[in-house]
């Protein structure tokens, strides 16, 4: 597999006037949106057998083809997959803990991962596993994969010389904003290709027939939020449901004068479940926390297509007591819905692990960084300094995020996420030293370490490095199971019945 | 709050257990002692002797508990062990003779060893739980021990590029008054009882001055005092970090020669 070592050369006004994706724009706001959208946008040229997305890589960027052609090939890795669990001390279920992991350099089929789905999400075409398909001028690869960030799961190659547009993620939102017709085409393109295999990702819809995916695909509305924008407001009708394609809504409730973080909701998460079942009032106000991507179904809509499937129903119950359980715990426990707004705010919600240190018991020992060390050939993959929250420091260490925008770009695919986990790894044979994922992290929690050997042209060999759960240790994480005090802890902010016995 | 933080156990239920076995020891101390006469060398008293060795030997397998040993267990599980079962040794000791003072000078030093060995570490286990309350509860500055003085000279520099710009009276208030002590950390033993401790004499200077100086050069006194304050959190984690990593010295060199001691115990009562 030949790395993705392209030169990136900015689009000219003149390359861009005549493509498709620009026909939908006014003639008269044409050149003004091309001119605004052009930062975003790349010529990249690729010889044929060159790799352009990777199967299991992330991607910010939908790829035009303005000349030649690519093969679109799947992978075995490609059904639906369970929600993967992240290694993490306490809440490892001991069935996982592996003993016989993956190496990080035998991992293939990257990128089984989040929300439990693995959809093909960047592929214009229905491609069936082992089979290829050829995509031509004018078609348009990977806007799904960018705007909703899921793993690419087929690999995009060169099939002759290609010449491609590289439109990147702020360049693709912008183009949606601009062009409504471009929206619609996105829209549609989802409905098509993607939409089918993301509901049947959803544990919800598990069990329901090609019909009811079918009805849901034509009635469904897709919907943008924007950062800070009000999705739906406590108290005012609820009359549909929500299901999160793409982003973290907040979820809160109002409590005297100050509005409680009750949970949040990322891909693959839904809600409206209390306009369903009881008819009520929206329980909750949802909040976009970053760019949202939604897919809305009517309540009569949604109904009249669930009638026939009594576990919907079922398991609607369940999701409403679950959270109006959180609710509770939200409202006795005001000080962990604090930590949720905070985790909110900085981020934190993005990790499916986040270290954390009490340092109210914490004696500064270093036995944690110690543990790290011994577990990776004397170099501790984490720094214990970092923000501080009440007692609380998070320190320089990987969060293991959901969406590890890290993994976008790696010329050699030495990032990976490994089958069936959540931990992010670096396979150091295959890495570099190009900076491309520490510069991409944004908690700096990625760090180059210098190797002490040189290149050619003097300059020092650094290599990536970053917290990997201790992967190749049974035990777990040695930086938790090395505290002698039991200040060291990974949680994920989702589980807030953790955060609350743990974060006092 | 931070009493009640230091006197609550981090695993109750390995307190209770000691204390159970405290009782169930002291019983059978009481039974032995009341049916037959006591004696460190035979019988019961003999059997607490061994007890209160084997404890100490796992006492000393304590820094066996990291990676590379592969240990059984958390090192949470270790240090709670540690403490636990170093109580209970205490205890043995103090049963193996009897609760008698002991009459030669081996017998002297084991114990008032044993007695040290196990205070300190109590007091470790003290410190261990009321500093660093102190420091995450008392200071809003963090920062590894190691990288103190570092951080101190960034502090110099800033507060030198701030008072570049001052006038002369702020000048020489800063020259005379404030760089000496900025310069370098000044640990001090106040702060284990007070985490802020005289704070607020420290920056009282800066209150005085400020009503002197121009009206336009009070954000520099204002900001020199942030800067000074900041060197103050750092005095209070070098001395309180350093009190952490300095103890052990009162702990582990005595638990060293009570068992050389120890052995040289076991060996004379086996060879005599």
């Amino acid at each position: 597999m030949s790395p993705r070592l392209q030169v990136l050369v900015p689009a000219e006004m003149d390359q861009l006037r005549g493509q498709p994706i620009f026909a939908g724009i006014p003639e008269k706001a044409r050149d003004k949106v091309i001119e605004k959208v052009r930062k975003y946008i790349h010529v990249v040229s690729f010889n044929p057998g060159d790799v352009v997305l990777r199967e299991g890589d992330y991607s910010d960027s939908a790829y035009c083809i303005v000349e030649g052609a690519v093969e679109v090939v799947l992978g075995a890795g490609s059904g639906p997959a369970e929600r993967p669990e992240v290694r993490g001390g306490a809440h490892v279920p001991p069935a996982q803990r592996p003993g016989a992991r993956p190496r990080a350099e035998g991992m293939v089929g990257r990128g089984r991962g989040t929300g439990g789905t693995v959809i093909l999400s960047a592929m214009p075409a229905d491609v069936t596993p082992g089979h290829r398909t050829i995509l031509e001028a004018g078609e348009i690869f990977g806007e799904i994969g960018a705007l909703s960030r899921y793993p690419v799961s087929a690999t995009v190659r060169a099939e002759t010389p290609v010449t491609l547009l590289q439109i990147r993620l702020p360049g693709l939102r912008m183009l949606l904003a601009a062009s409504k017709e471009f929206k619609k085409f996105l829209d549609e393109r989802y409905r098509e290709r993607t939409m089918a295999r993301h509901l049947r990702s959803v544990p919800l819809f598990e069990k329901v027939d090609d019909e009811f995916v079918e009805r849901v695909k034509e009635k469904a509305d897709l919907l943008s939020f924007e950062p800070g924008q009000v999705i739906v407001e406590e108290g005012t009708p609820a009359d549909s449901f929500y299901l999160v394609r793409g982003g973290f809504v907040k979820v809160g409730v109002r409590a005297g004068g100050s509005d409680l973080a009750v949970t949040y909701l990322r891909k693959g998460d839904y809600a409206g479940e209390a306009a369903l079942l009881l008819d009520e009032a929206w329980p909750f106000t949802l909040q976009a926390l970053e760019h949202v991507e939604i897919v809305r179904i009517g309540k009569d809509d949604f109904k009249a297509l669930s009638a026939r499937y009594p576990h919907l129903e079922e398991s609607l119950w369940a999701e409403m007591v679950a959270r109006l359980k959180l609710r509770g715990a939200a409202s006795r426990n005001p000080v962990s819905s604090e930590y949720l707004q905070m985790a909110m705010e900085t981020g934190l919600i993005h990790g499916e692990s986040v270290l954390l240190i009490d340092l109210s018991t914490c004696t500064r020992c270093d036995e944690c960084v110690r543990g790290c060390a011994d577990a990776h050939g004397g170099e501790p993959r984490f720094i214990r300094e970092g923000q501080k929250y009440r007692h609380w420091l998070v320190p320089t260490a990987c969060y293991q995020c959901t969406d590890p925008v890290c993994m976008v770009d790696c010329p050699t695919g030495a990032i990976t996420r490994s089958i069936g986990t959540l931990e992010v790894t670096i396979n150091e044979p295959t890495c570099i030293g190009c900076s491309n994922c520490a510069n991409r992290c944004p908690w700096g929690n990625i760090i180059m370490v210098d190797r002490g050997e040189k290149r050619p042209d003097g300059k020092p060999v650094e290599l990536a490095t970053k917290c990997d759960l201790c992967l190749e240790r049974p035990e777990g994480p040695a930086c938790v199971q090395m505290c002698p005090h039991g200040s060291a802890v990974r949680i994920s902010f989702k589980d807030l019945e953790r955060v609350t016995a743990t974060l006092r | 709050m931070r009493l009640s933080q230091v006197l609550r156990p981090k695993e109750p239920g390995n307190l209770r257990a000691t204390a159970v076995a405290s009782a169930v020891l002291v019983v059978v101390f009481v039974a032995g002692a009341s049916a037959w006469p006591w004696s460190p060398k035979r019988g019961l008293g003999l059997a607490f002797g061994f007890l209160a060795t084997a404890l100490f030997v796992f006492e000393m397998l304590y820094p066996f508990r990291r990676p590379k040993a592969r240990p059984l267990g958390t090192a949470k599980a270790w240090a709670q062990a540690h403490v636990y079962l170093g109580t209970l040794a205490m205890l043995a000791v103090l049963i193996h003779a009897g609760f008698r003072l002991p009459r030669g000078l081996l017998g002297w030093a084991l114990l008032l060893l044993s007695l040290w060995t196990t205070a300190s570490g109590l007091v470790g286990v003290w410190l261990q739980k009321w500093i660093p309350a102190a420091l995450a509860e008392g200071l809003h500055v963090e920062a590894l021990y190691e990288r103190i003085p570092v951080l101190i000279e960034q502090l110099v520099a800033e507060a030198d590029t701030l008072m570049a710009g001052a006038d002369e009276v702020g000048e020489r208030f800063y020259r005379t008054e404030v760089r000496p002590s900025l310069s370098r950390p000044s640990p001090s033993w106040g702060f284990l009882l007070d985490v802020r401790a005289s704070r607020d004499r420290a920056l009282e200077p800066f209150r005085r001055v400020g009503e002197f100086v121009d009206p336009s050069q009070r954000t520099l006194i204002d900001d020199l005092m942030n800067i000074y304050t900041e060197k103050i959190e750092l005095d209070a984690h070098y001395s309180l970090q350093g009190i952490l990593r300095r103890w052990l010295v009162l702990h582990v060199p005595t638990a060293g020669l009570l068992m050389g001691l120890l052995a040289v115990h076991v060996f004379a009562w086996v060879w005599y």
